[in-house]
C-alpha cells in the first residue's frame, strides 16, 4: 500500500451535540434506520467514521454505544442498527422528538490511495452501514465503484439500493439464496478481486470475514482496509477497552481505527461474540 | 440571574497533605488516559487533579479482549494495567500534562515492592509530578496490584519504599476486595501515606449465558460504576474515621450531590471514573454542581463538609 493511504486527513475533533430523532423506522426484521438531526457531526464526519450514542437519557447507568455513521443528508446523520441487546433495543424504542447526546465524529476513517480509480466495497450483514457514505463519495470522486454484499436473507441487504445508484455493479450473496447466489460474500468478493480490475479493497462485516477478504487481497497484490468492531467504553482512546493487536503493538479501535490498513492485522486477536 | 447566583462563590479549595487543590474534584486513574485524551471536553485547568493512567517501569500488555461488560448499573473491566512504561509516559504525557495549570497526580504501578519506588525515581528525575497515587488495588494483574494491597505487611513494605523514593505527597490506593479495610489503612498511613484513595474496583464477573462462557477474557474483572458506590461509601466512611489523613473518596460518582455524601462520609478529595464514559463532561458538571450546591445552602467552604455526616 502506498505510504499515502496510512495518513489520515486531519480529523475534526469530536463535539457532543444533543440531537432531536427525526426518524427511527425498522428496514427489515431487526434492523432501524436511526436518523438524527446533528449538524455538527454532519459538517465534519468523514466516510468510516463512527459516533458514540447515549441511547437513553435519564438516571439509569448505560454506557455509550458505537454506531458508524451511515450517511449524511444535510445536517442530519443516518445511522443503522442491528437490534441485538439492552442498548439496541432502547435505541429501537426512541420516537421522534425524542433528544439523545452523540459524540462525534470519532475514529479514522476510510482512505483513498492516491492513484486508485476502482474500489471494491465488501459489506457482510451490517458492514454496509460505514459503506454507505464511502460510497457515494467515491462515486462522486469519479472512483468507480463495485461492491459485494452478503446478508442471511434477501430483506437484511441494508443499502442495497444505495449501492445499486452509485456502484458500476453489485453482486450479492445471502445464506438461504433468496437474492443472488447461495453463499457467503466472500464468493463474489474473491472473484471481483480475481478479475483483476479492482485496485483497493474496503471490507466491513464480520471479524472472519474482514480477514477472508485481507487475504485473498494481500494474495493479489491489492491494498485493504478493514473497519474493526471492539466492545468500547469511553470511545476516545482514554481507556483502553478496545485494543486491536497489529504488527505496531495494540492500537485502539476507537482512535486509531476503526478503520485499518488490513495488512497490519494480527488477526488471532480475539473478536466480539459474533452476533446473530 | 436567580437568587441563588447572588451569593458570595464558596471557597471550593481542599488540601491533601501538602498538595493544594483548586476544587475537589479528580480523575480516577484509568478512566482519563493521560488527560489529554479529554481535551476536547474538558478544560483540565479547572480540575482539582488531573490522575493519570496507571504506569509501570516496563511497558505491559495488558489483558486479552474483550476487556469490558457492562453490568447493572455499572461495568467490569479487565484491562489489566496496559501502559507504554514509564519513559515514554515521561516523555510524551508527562511532558505535555506539566505545560498545563493543573496538578497531576501519577498513578504507580509495580510487580515488585522494587519496581513501584523505580518508578517514583525515575518520574523525580524527570522533575516529578505533583504527587503520587500508588496503586495497590489493581485486581485485574496476576503479579502485583491487588497482591500487595490485600495483606498488611506487603502494603506497608510497599508504602515504605515509595516513601523513601520521594517526599512529594504520597496517596496510597486502597483494595475493597479486604476482610479490613480499616487494618490496611492504619498500616500504609503508619509507613507515611500522607492521604489514602478508594476504592479501586471490586472483583467480579458476568457470564453470557447463551455461550455458555465469561464475557471477559480474563474471566474476572473488576466491577465500577453506580453499583459500587454504597460500598464505597461505607469504605470511606470507615477509613477516614479512623485515620488522621486525609481520603480520597471515590466508586460511583456521577453527580455533584454523590460528590457531596462522599465528603460528609470523610472524603477531603473525590474522583470520577467510569462516570465520564457515559458523559466525557462529568469532571465539570461536578464541579459546577458542587459550588451551585455549597452556594445554596450557605455552605462557605467545600472543606467544611467534610466529615460533616450526621450520625
Ligand atoms: C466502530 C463501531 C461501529 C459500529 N457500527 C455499527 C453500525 O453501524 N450498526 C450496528 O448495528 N452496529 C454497529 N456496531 C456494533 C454496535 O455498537 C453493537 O452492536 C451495539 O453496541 C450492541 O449494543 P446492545 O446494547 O444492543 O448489545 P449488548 O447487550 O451490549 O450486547 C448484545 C450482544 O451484542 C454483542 N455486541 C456488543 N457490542 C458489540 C460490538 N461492538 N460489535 C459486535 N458485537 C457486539 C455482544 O457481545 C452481545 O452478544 C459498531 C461497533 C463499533 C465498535
Ligand atoms: C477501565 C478502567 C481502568 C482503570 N484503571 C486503573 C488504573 O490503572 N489504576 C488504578 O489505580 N485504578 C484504575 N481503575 C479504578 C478507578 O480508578 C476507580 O478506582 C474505580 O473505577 C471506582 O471508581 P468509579 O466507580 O467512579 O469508576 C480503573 C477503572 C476502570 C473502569
Ligand atoms: S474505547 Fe476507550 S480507548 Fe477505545
Amino acid at each position: 500500500m502506498t505510504g499515502e493511504a496510512h495518513t489520515h486527513p486531519r480529523s475534526h475533533p469530536p463535539v457532543l451535540e444533543s440531537t432531536p430523532v427525526v426518524v427511527n423506522d425498522r428496514v427489515a426484521e431487526g434492523i432501524g434506520l436511526l436518523v438524527l438531526d446533528a449538524p455538527l457531526v454532519a459538517t465534519h464526519v468523514q466516510p468510516g467514521q463512527f459516533v458514540h450514542l447515549r441511547v437513553a437519557e435519564g438516571t439509569d447507568f448505560i454506557l455509550r454505544r458505537p454506531f458508524s455513521v451511515h450517511r449524511v443528508v444535510g445536517g442530519r446523520i443516518e445511522i443503522l442498527y442491528q437490534v441485538l441487546g439492552r442498548g439496541t433495543r432502547q435505541m429501537s424504542e426512541l420516537e421522534q422528538g425524542d433528544v439523545i447526546d452523540v459524540v462525534g465524529p470519532l475514529g479514522n476513517g476510510w482512505t483513498l490511495p492516491d492513484d486508485a480509480s476502482h474500489a471494491l466495497l465488501v459489506a457482510g450483514g451490517l458492514g454496509a452501514a460505514p459503506l454507505g457514505m464511502w460510497a457515494e463519495r467515491l462515486a462522486e470522486r469519479g472512483v468507480a465503484v463495485s461492491v459485494a454484499q452478503g446478508a442471511p436473507y434477501s430483506e437484511r441487504l441494508v443499502a442495497r439500493e444505495l449501492f445499486e445508484r452509485v456502484a458500476r455493479r453489485v453482486e450479492i450473496a445471502t445464506d438461504d439464496g433468496s437474492a443472488g447466489e447461495r453463499g457467503f460474500v466472500t464468493g463474489p468478493a474473491e472473484r471481483l478481486i480475481r478479475s483483476g480490475e479492482v485496485e483497493v479493497v474496503f471490507a466491513c462485516g464480520p471479524e472472519r470475514m474482514q480477514q477472508a477478504v485481507a487475504n485473498l487481497a494481500a494474495a493479489a497484490g491489492i491494498p485493504c482496509q478493514v473497519s474493526l468492531e471492539r466492545l468500547m467504553a469511553c470511545g476516545i482512546g482514554a481507556c483502553l477497552s478496545c485494543v486491536v493487536s497489529t504488527t505496531e503493538g495494540l492500537k485502539r479501535a476507537c482512535v486509531d481505527g476503526p478503520v485499518f490498513d488490513a495488512s497490519t492485522i494480527k488477526w488471532e486477536s480475539s473478536e466480539v461474540p459474533p452476533k446473530h | 440571574m436567580n437568587a441563588a447566583d447572588q451569593r458570595p462563590s464558596p471557597d471550593m479549595r481542599v488540601r491533601l497533605g501538602t498538595l493544594e487543590l483548586r476544587n475537589p474534584v479528580m480523575t480516577a486513574s484509568g478512566t482519563f488516559g493521560s488527560g489529554r485524551e479529554f481535551s476536547d471536553f474538558v478544560d483540565l485547568e479547572r480540575l482539582g487533579a488531573v490522575v493519570t493512567k496507571g504506569v509501570s517501569m516496563e511497558p505491559w500488555p495488558g489483558n486479552d479482549s474483550p476487556r469490558i461488560a457492562e453490568t447493572a448499573s455499572g461495568m467490569l473491566n479487565s484491562i489489566g494495567l496496559q501502559n507504554p512504561g514509564v519513559e515514554r509516559f515521561v516523555e510524551r504525557d508527562l511532558a505535555w500534562l506539566r505545560t498545563l495549570d493543573v496538578p497531576v497526580v501519577v498513578n504507580v504501578s509495580g510487580h515488585s515492592t522494587g519496581e513501584y519506588a523505580r518508578v517514583i525515581e525515575r518520574i523525580e528525575q524527570a522533575g516529578g509530578a505533583d504527587a503520587y497515587e500508588v496503586n495497590i488495588s489493581c485486581p485485574n494483574v496476576d503479579a502485583g496490584g491487588m497482591v500487595f494491597g490485600t495483606a498488611c505487611g506487603p502494603a506497608s513494605e510497599v508504602t515504605r519504599s515509595c516513601r523513601a523514593a520521594t517526599q512529594r505527597p504520597l496517596i496510597v490506593k486502597l483494595s475493597p476486595n479486604v476482610t479490613d479495610v480499616v487494618e490496611i489503612a492504619k498500616a500504609v498511613a503508619s509507613e507515611g501515606a500522607d492521604a489514602v484513595a478508594l476504592i479501586n474496583t471490586l472483583l467480579g464477573m458476568a457470564i453470557d449465558a447463551e455461550s455458555r462462557r465469561p464475557k471477559l477474557a480474563r474471566v474476572v474483572g473488576g466491577l465500577s460504576g453506580p453499583a459500587i458506590k454504597p460500598i464505597a461509601l461505607r469504605m470511606v466512611w470507615q477509613v477516614a474515621a479512623a485515620l488522621d489523613i486525609p481520603v480520597v473518596g471515590m466508586g460511583g460518582i456521577t453527580t455533584a450531590e454523590d460528590a457531596v455524601e462522599f465528603m460528609l462520609a470523610g472524603a477531603s478529595g473525590v474522583a470520577i471514573g467510569t462516570a465520564n464514559f457515559v458523559d466525557p463532561t462529568t469532571t465539570l458538571r461536578v464541579i459546577d454542581g458542587l459550588t451551585t450546591w455549597c452556594r445554596e445552602r450557605d455552605v462557605a467552604r467545600v472543606a467544611d463538609l467534610i466529615g460533616a455526616l450526621e450520625t
